[in-house]
């Protein structure tokens, strides 16, 4: 796929990513009930037993993204879901209409501004929905979020394509091209993409539990700034060997980017954070103490029971 | 000696890998007798074996040879074999055959013993107490002999690197009380009474069926340094010491124990008094020396105590206080606690004040940090192995045909909303 030259650029609000994933998911998990015991028996043994879950073919989940559009930028808002029509391989019309209708009451200023979809890369069917919604909108984007989980993966793995007008073989043909975004959030945005990302079970556990989670996250968050700044450490050690050619406008974003922290630079900060820091520390290793102290009570007391009256020798010393 | 020069070719080829010793250790086990038979003419034979490569064939015809008792003239000969021996045998070898180990340098102990120079036994010790434990956290049958060496030599700081360590696996509970007790003794003389303190207490609340010597001698050192360390002492034992130590011991050591209520009075005047009466027991017991050390001690925390009081104090008020002779005297004690770190405190020459003042410890500094960080760090593999224990504990059978009797009607944990334990 080329890379897109219609100069427009888009921008992605985080919602419209969670909408797409909880539909996906919430698809996926309603399909597929969790495999029961029995399914691991072969088939043939058990003529009765129910057919094993079909196996993993993830479901195609469709909808309708919709934002503003201004000028040479499009701002893509939100996203609703949309029924599919396998037989006419294409979305339900009168639905699309009938809610299009229902969101233009409640945001004026939002248009349909193309479709989204799951799977690992655009295919040519997808090509009847995209020309199926050009009357509404001449040039509608198409939104891909790829549901498969990779961890090596360090982007977002979402792609948005354009369809653009290409000669092959002598023939005109619309063909998808991608296109380059950014992501972007308004602060109440950020904060309640992010509370609902980091939804715990409801019973959460006790307290230990839900602290552990809660330090767990934020352990991977600094592992991540770590990593991401060994990069930009790495990048700039090689730039300074000469390897790669220096380019200016990167060293002046790391430069305005390193005169942003330390945010608190003084003796007092410092004093006052080893201070807290130590307090911190001496807590931690209260409560161990306290942990061991009830453990080797236990300990004893079950020593004791067992072996009180007659001693039995061969090291079992408890120590102190 | 047909089959000496047997062994010595099996033992010369068969010292290769791991297999091959088991397998010759099989063989000298079964040739142990005769070598018993005949000892004078092994001497010939241990040339030719080499104690770094064949240690284990070493060990058997050193053990066989030195069998019996020795005059001190060849005590005089066998010791540099034997020291030789222990400091270049191969370890793993010696593992195959821990006792025949353990009876040679045992031997070797006493011979040093003999020709009254326990400082050179003390290093070839060290090395075969390493080279018999399997971990550091192993107590051997070797530990109490290293460390009655060094006390006799009086290097006690050989004997403290040992100390240093702690102890998880314990091969006879004869050796932990006297690993303790001389560990104990060997502190004392460092001078560092919080660890002598730790390990006479190990002593004390070992479980026993019945109460032995090294626990009641134990006991009373246990009392006058905890009477120097800490200024107090309480009769009762806590509830993991053995009953029969918590009913006996204090009936062992009646001297003792009215010297600690004497002591808690704090008149110091009746303490001396008492000291000398009972003068010849203490001797008796070889605790005199103890003794006059808790005497001094008792001005340490007289002074200690009035910093609780006051914030300044003149000199002659402090003199007159702890029952010394003059200011003089009394400066000369609080220079020497504020020296050691006893108390915190500035003397004021020109009006002769004391201004005493608070720890001047902050907590703000990245060794202190450092300090913390690894104080948790051990306490949590401490943790990990007291759970591991307590685990074991549930299963010994024993405790469960115990439990098991007399189990309540109503599940404990129906009553209770308060969380056993909080998991880590």
């Amino acid at each position: 796929m080329a890379s897109s030259s219609s100069g427009l650029t888009f921008k992605l609000h985080p919602l419209v990513i969670l909408n797409i994933s909880d539909h996906y998911t919430r698809v996926k998990s309603q399909l597929h009930p969790p495999p029961s015991a029995h399914h691991c028996a072969p088939a043939a043994a058990d003529p009765f037993a129910p057919p094993p879950p079909p196996a993993a073919d993830p479901p195609r989940v469709y909808g309708c993204v919709i934002g503003v559009q201004r000028g040479r930028t499009v701002e893509i808002f939100n996203s609703f879901e949309l029924l599919y029509d396998p037989a006419t391989h294409s979305l339900d019309r009168a639905f699309l209409d009938k809610k299009q209708e229902l969101y233009k009451k409640v945001f004026p200023n939002f248009y349909v501004l193309g479709w989204y979809s799951t799977g690992s890369d655009a295919e040519e069917s997808d090509m009847h929905i995209h020309k199926a919604l050009m009357d509404i909108n001449e040039s509608p984007v198409y939104v891909l979020l790829n549901p498969s989980i990779n961890h090596a993966q360090k982007d977002l793995p979402v792609t948005i394509y354009e369809s653009e007008l290409h000669v092959i073989d002598g023939i005109p043909q619309l063909i998808f091209v991608r296109a380059s975004y950014t992501i972007e959030t308004v602060e109440a945005e950020r904060i309640s993409v992010d509370h609902v990302a980091h939804l715990k079970p409801s019973d959460g556990g006790t307290a230990a539990t839900q602290l552990a989670a809660h330090l767990t996250g934020i352990h991977s968050a600094i592992k991540m700034l770590n990593s991401r700044v060994r990069v930009l450490h790495h990048y700039l050690l090689a730039m300074q060997k000469g390897e790669i050619p220096c380019e200016n406008s990167l060293l002046r974003q790391v430069s305005s980017l390193l005169r942003r922290l330390p945010a608190i630079e003084s003796g007092k900060f410092q004093d006052d954070f080893l201070m807290e820091y130590n307090d911190t520390l001496l807590i931690t290793y209260l409560a161990m103490l306290t942990n061991c102290s009830s453990t080797m009570n236990e300990l004893i007391d079950k020593f004791n029971t067992a072996y009180d009256r007659h001693s039995r020798r061969g090291g079992r010393t408890p120590f102190v | 000696m047909g089959s000496i020069e047997n062994l010595v070719t099996q033992i010369q080829g068969l010292s290769g890998s791991v297999d091959d010793i088991a397998h010759l250790h099989n063989i000298l086990k079964i040739a142990d007798e005769s070598l018993h038979a005949e000892p004078s003419a092994l001497s010939s034979v241990l040339d030719q074996v080499d104690p770094a490569k064949h240690s284990l064939g070493y060990l058997y015809f050193l053990e066989a040879f030195t069998f019996g008792p020795v005059s001190k003239e060849q005590a005089l000969t066998l010791i540099p074999i034997l020291a030789r021996f222990i400091n270049c045998c191969d370890a793993q070898q010696i593992r195959f055959a821990p006792d025949k180990f353990v009876s040679v340098c045992k031997r070797f102990k006493d011979h040093v013993l003999l020709i009254e120079s326990p400082l050179r036994g003390v290093s070839p010790m060290r090395a075969a107490v390493r080279k018999l434990q399997t971990t550091s956290e192993h107590l051997t049958t070797l530990h109490p002999d290293f460390l009655l060496l060094c006390i006799l030599s009086k290097s006690y700081n050989i004997g403290l690197s040992v100390l240093e360590d702690d102890i998880f696996d314990v091969d006879q509970p004869r050796d932990l009380f006297l690993y303790c007790y001389y560990g104990g003794m060997i502190c004392i003389g460092q001078k560092r009474f919080r660890k002598a303190l730790e390990l006479l207490h190990n002593v004390v609340t070992a479980p026993m069926n019945t109460i032995n010597a090294i626990a009641v001698e134990a006991y009373k050192k246990y009392i006058l340094v905890s009477l120097i360390h800490y200024g107090q002492f309480s009769t009762s034992l806590p509830k993991y010491a053995s009953s029969a130590a918590q009913r006996n011991l204090k009936n062992f050591c009646q001297p003792y124990i009215e010297l600690a209520t004497t002591y808690s009075s704090g008149k110091i005047a009746e303490f001396k008094v008492y000291v000398d009466t009972n003068r010849e027991k203490f001797d008796n017991d070889k605790n005199l020396g103890l003794v006059k050390q808790v005497v001094s001690s008792m001005y340490k925390h007289n002074i200690q105590r009035l910093t609780q009081t006051y914030l300044t104090l003149s000199l002659q008020d402090i003199a007159n206080t702890v029952q010394l002779g003059s200011p003089k005297e009394a400066e000369m004690h609080v220079l020497q606690m504020i020296q050691d770190g006893e108390i915190f405190a500035t003397i004021n020459q020109k009006d002769g004040m004391v201004r005493f003042l608070e720890d001047p410890e902050q907590y703000k500094t990245c060794q202190m940090i450092e300090r913390i960080d690894s104080s948790i760090q051990r306490i949590m593999t401490l943790s990990r192995k007291l759970n591991a224990m307590d685990e074991l504990m549930s299963y010994d059978p024993l405790y469960l045909s115990k439990v098991g009797r007399e189990r309540q009607r109503f599940d404990f944990d129906d009553f209770d909303t308060v969380p056993q334990k909080f998991p880590i």
